[in-house]
C-alpha cells in the first residue's frame, strides 16, 4: 500500500470527530471522503496532509509514519484547502512562479502560459489574484495543482465556487492525474460528477454512535 | 529563494499601508517629543537615542505581529509548510523581505529624526550602526512571537507581552551605544555585543519560528 491509515481517531472540544478509520490507497486510485457538515472530513484530510497530529492511529506512507517523515512526505502530496494559498496582491502570473519557486522545481514560461490558457485564465494574466472571482481563484490554485508534480492530491471541497466547465476541467484533472499513477483524496458532501471514484469513505454515521 | 524574497517584497509595496503604518507611527512618535518638551536644545540631545530606539522597537512591534497572519488566512502558510525548502529558509525569506520594507526605511529616515533632536553627526552615525545590528534581532524575535500567536485570533496585547521581555537588552544595547558615544566613550563593545545578538538571532530565531509555525498549525 503506497498510503495506509490505521484505526486513526480524532477529538476536539471534548467531541469524538471521527475513530477507528483504516483505509489504503494505491497508485491510480482516488478516495472520496463524503458526509455531512462538521463531521471532520477537513480535519482528517488536514491529518492525511500532516498538518495536524491524530489523537490515536497511525498513518503510513510506503510503510512509514509520515509524521516521522514528514520531509519525505510533503515532497510527494499537494494539499488543496478552503482556502486557495494565493498571494492576493501579486498578479495570476506571478503567483503560478511564486507556486513554482517555492516548490523548487525549474519551469519553463511557455508551460506556465498553456497552463493558464487549459484553466481559461489567459486574459487575467495580469490581474492581482485580490481582483479574481471566487471561481477564478480557485482554477488559479487548480492550475498550481497541475504544475507542480506530486504523487498525492489531496483536495478539500475542489469543485467549491466552480462553474460547469470548471467542474469538467477539475474531473479531467482527476482522471489525467490518475491514469499517470496518481492518488486523490476529495472530500465532497455531494456526489461527484467524475466517473473515477473508486472508494468511498462515509464519515459521520459512525462518528456518531460515539457522540 | 532570491523569486521567493522579490515576490514578498513585491507583494508587500502594493499595500502601501502595510509598510507606511511603521515608517510614520516612528515619525510621529518622534515628531511629538520636541513638540511637547521645549526647544531645550541639550534635554532632546540627552533624551534623543532613548526615544528613537523606543520610536523604533514600537513601530517593529507594530508591524510584526501580521507577519504570517495574511498567509494563514489565505492559506498560503499551509504551502509553506508542504515546500520541500527547508521552513527553516522560508521563514528567514521572510524575515528578511519584512525587514527590507518594514525596518530598513526607519533607518534611512532616522538620521533626519536626530537633526530633529539635535543629535550631534558622530552620534546620527553610531544611531545608524546602532538601528542596523538593532533592527534585524527585533525581526527575528517578533517573527517567533508571530508564529505562536498564528492561530489565535483575538491576541491583543498577547505578542508584545511575550516578546517585550527579550527585546529589552537590544533597547538597552542600543542607547547604550549612543549615550557612551555622546560621552566620548568606545562604542565598539556596545556594537559588538549587538552583533553578537544579531548572529545568535540569525541562527536560532528562524528555526523556532518554523517549530512554532508548525504547532500553530496544527490546531
Amino acid at each position: 500500500m503506497a498510503l495506509s491509515i490505521h484505526h486513526l481517531a480524532f477529538q476536539r472540544n471534548n467531541k469524538l470527530l471521527f475513530s477507528d478509520i483504516s483505509f489504503g490507497l494505491e497508485a491510480g486510485e482516488m478516495l472520496q471522503v463524503r458526509g455531512e457538515n462538521g463531521c471532520g472530513k477537513s480535519t482528517l484530510l488536514r491529518i492525511l496532509a500532516g498538518y495536524i497530529y491524530p489523537e490515536t492511529g497511525r498513518v503510513l506512507w510506503h510503510g512509514k509514519n509520515i509524521f516521522q517523515h514528514l520531509d519525505d512526505y510533503s515532497e510527494a502530496i499537494t494539499y488543496l484547502g478552503h482556502q486557495n494559498g494565493l498571494k492576493p496582491h501579486l498578479t495570476v502570473y506571478e503567483n503560478l512562479k511564486l507556486a513554482v519557486a517555492l516548490s523548487g522545481i525549474k519551469m519553463q514560461s511557455d508551460a506556465l502560459k498553456n497552463i493558464l490558457h487549459v484553466m481559461k485564465l489567459d486574459q487575467s494574466e495580469k490581474t492581482q489574484a485580490v481582483y479574481l472571482s471566487a471561481g477564478q481563484k480557485r482554477r488559479l490554485a487548480l492550475a498550481r495543482l497541475q504544475l507542480i508534480p506530486a504523487r498525492l492530491w489531496i483536495l478539500d471541497e475542489p469543485a467549491t465556487a466552480l462553474d460547469h466547465a470548471g467542474r469538467h476541467l477539475l474531473a479531467d484533472m482527476l482522471k489525467q492525474h490518475l491514469a499517470c499513477g496518481g492518488m486523490a483524496i476529495v472530500a465532497t458532501h455531494h456526489d461527484s460528477d467524475s466517473g473515477s471514484v473508486i472508494k468511498t469513505l462515509e464519515l459521520g454515521s459512525k462518528a456518531s454512535i460515539y457522540v | 529563494m532570491f523569486n521567493i524574497i522579490r515576490y514578498e517584497i513585491q507583494t508587500t509595496m502594493r499595500q502601501a499601508y502595510s509598510w507606511l503604518t511603521p515608517l510614520l507611527f516612528f515619525m510621529i512618535v518622534v515628531t511629538l517629543f520636541p513638540l511637547a518638551i521645549g526647544p531645550d536644545e541639550a534635554l532632546l540631545q540627552k533624551m534623543a537615542p532613548g526615544v528613537i530606539w523606543i520610536a523604533a522597537l514600537l513601530a517593529t512591534l507594530l508591524s510584526i505581529g501580521n507577519l504570517f497572519r495574511a498567509d494563514a488566512e489565505e492559506g498560503y502558510l499551509d504551502r509553506m509548510l508542504l515546500s520541500p525548502h527547508p521552513l527553516t529558509l522560508l521563514v528567514l525569506c521572510k524575515v528578511m523581505s519584512h525587514w527590507l520594507t518594514h525596518c530598513l526605511p526607519l533607518i534611512l529616515i532616522s538620521p533626519l529624526l536626530g537633526f530633529l533632536l539635535h543629535l550631534p553627526p558622530r552620534e546620527e552615525y553610531v544611531l545608524i550602526v546602532s538601528l542596523l545590528l538593532g533592527t534585524p534581532v527585533l525581526t527575528l524575535l517578533g517573527a517567533i512571537g508571530a508564529a505562536l500567536i498564528v492561530g489565535i485570533r483575538h491576541h491583543g496585547l498577547l505578542l508584545p507581552v511575550l516578546i517585550m521581555p527579550l527585546y529589552v537588552p537590544v533597547l538597552i544595547f542600543g542607547t547604550g551605544a549612543l549615550t557612551a558615544a555622546a560621552l566620548q566613550q568606545p562604542i565598539t563593545g556596545y556594537l559588538a555585543i549587538m552583533g553578537a545578538f544579531m548572529l545568535l538571532c540569525f541562527a536560532f530565531a528562524p528555526l523556532l519560528t518554523g517549530i512554532a509555525l508548525r504547532i500553530g498549525v496544527n490546531q
